[in-house]
């Protein structure tokens, strides 16, 4: 009875380096010899080349705008941060001085100890949206909308915030001020609701 | 595969995606996004996650563009994240795999007796594994060794997937040897 490759082997054979793998010159020698085992060879450079030639699969749908909209997001995220970071650091050294300042004054104003704790509410939901890692997470397109646009309203405030902080704007009253950041508290509050609800709905 | 303007201006499309040009990073997406769909298509099972495999592919593409050397062809190494994203996807999904790699080796099944299949419906009958290893293989020209890095096995076990899934198509195409 006439022995034959197994298919295992006709496929090892195919390999670049199956010249130098024990074993392998004997099959070829029997594939030389043996009809079958070279109709076999063939089959199965039949079947790969039928493999090569099955036609291109498209996309059903263009997801480029989804994939787009969470590079911008990243971007606006990595933005806002960097300025949110570089201009609450320059607003709230300012505020520092006008607070020590004002601590010279005969009369303490009301004002400067809103001004503290609007500021503290301020940086303890910047934690809380560090905590969230935002960037992190999967997020639908409604939800990067919203949190794109709300990131942006903040990132516009930050600059006032810093305007308002420079020698050359005037001194800004402690209500404007306390006003600019509670609107910036506010927006915080909302960007971190957001996250927190788009969070949820992925099952996060 | 790839977009032949592309490959005549890789170098512009590039400078142009690293300058943070939006237009640029879209143009390198359609160019490759067919080829890339279609391996991420052939390895996964369903539509779905091969459209997630190509969103996850190209995120890493933009985030990783700076790390690109320009070695190999910038297709090559769109190639392969999306080849590792699909990876990733199909370990996560974990299909029923373990029970295809027990029972690799059977294809006179009582199931299978007669059974004749088009080559498309018998590559999708493949475990996720054998059938990445045949597309990356056979298709796509990735080593053993290449294959077996991504997969994080043994060049062994690369090799010795796709005999086995060659065994299984041949018998699932009705193309047994009539000796």
């Amino acid at each position: 009875m006439t022995m034959h490759c197994p298919l295992e082997q006709l496929v090892a054979l195919r390999e670049a380096d199956a010249h130098t793998e024990p074993g392998h010159a004997a099959a070829r020698e029997h594939l030389a010899d043996c009809a079958g085992c070279r109709a076999e060879a063939d089959r199965l450079e039949q079947r790969v080349a039928r493999l090569k030639a099955l036609p291109v699969l498209i996309p059903g749908r263009d997801r480029y705008a989804e994939l787009e909209s969470r590079l911008v997001r990243e971007r606006r995220v990595r933005r806002a941060r960097w300025a949110g970071v570089g201009g609450l650091a320059t607003a709230a050294a300012i505020v520092g001085i006008l607070l020590v300042q004002d601590m010279f004054r005969p009369a303490v104003a009301d004002g400067s100890q809103q001004l503290a704790q609007v500021m503290a509410e301020s940086r303890s939901l910047e934690g809380e949206l560090t905590r969230l890692d935002p960037d992190g997470r999967a997020m639908d397109l409604v939800t990067a909308q919203v949190a794109g646009q709300l990131q942006t309203r903040i990132a516009a405030l930050d600059e006032r915030l810093q305007s308002a902080a420079l020698p050359d704007a005037g001194r800004p009253t402690d209500d404007q001020l306390i006003e600019l950041w509670r609107e910036r508290v506010g927006l915080m509050d909302a960007l971190v609701d957001v996250h927190l609800t788009g969070a949820s709905q992925v099952g996060l | 595969m790839a977009d032949s303007y592309l490959l005549l201006n890789a170098d512009t499309v590039l400078a142009g995606v690293r300058a943070g040009d939006p237009g640029a990073f879209e143009r390198l997406y359609r160019a490759f996004e067919a080829p890339a769909f279609n391996l991420a298509r052939r390895m996964c099972r369903t539509t779905e996650d091969a459209e997630d495999v190509l969103q996850e592919a190209f995120y890493e593409v933009h985030r990783s563009l700076a790390q690109y050397r320009g070695d190999g062809s910038l297709w090559g190494w769109v190639r392969t994240i999306t080849a590792s994203k699909a990876l990733m996807r199909l370990r996560r999904n974990k299909y029923r795999d373990t029970d295809e790699l027990t029972d690799d080796l059977h294809p006179g099944r009582p199931e299978d007796t007669g059974l004749r299949m088009d080559l498309e419906t018998a590559l999708q009958r493949l475990s996720d594994t054998a059938r990445s290893v045949v597309w990356l293989h056979d298709v796509e020209g990735y080593t053993h060794e290449e294959i077996a890095a991504m997969m994080g096995r043994s060049a062994s076990f690369s090799k010795s997937q796709l005999a086995r899934a060659h065994v299984k198509l041949r018998a699932w195409l009705g193309e047994e040897a009539k000796v």
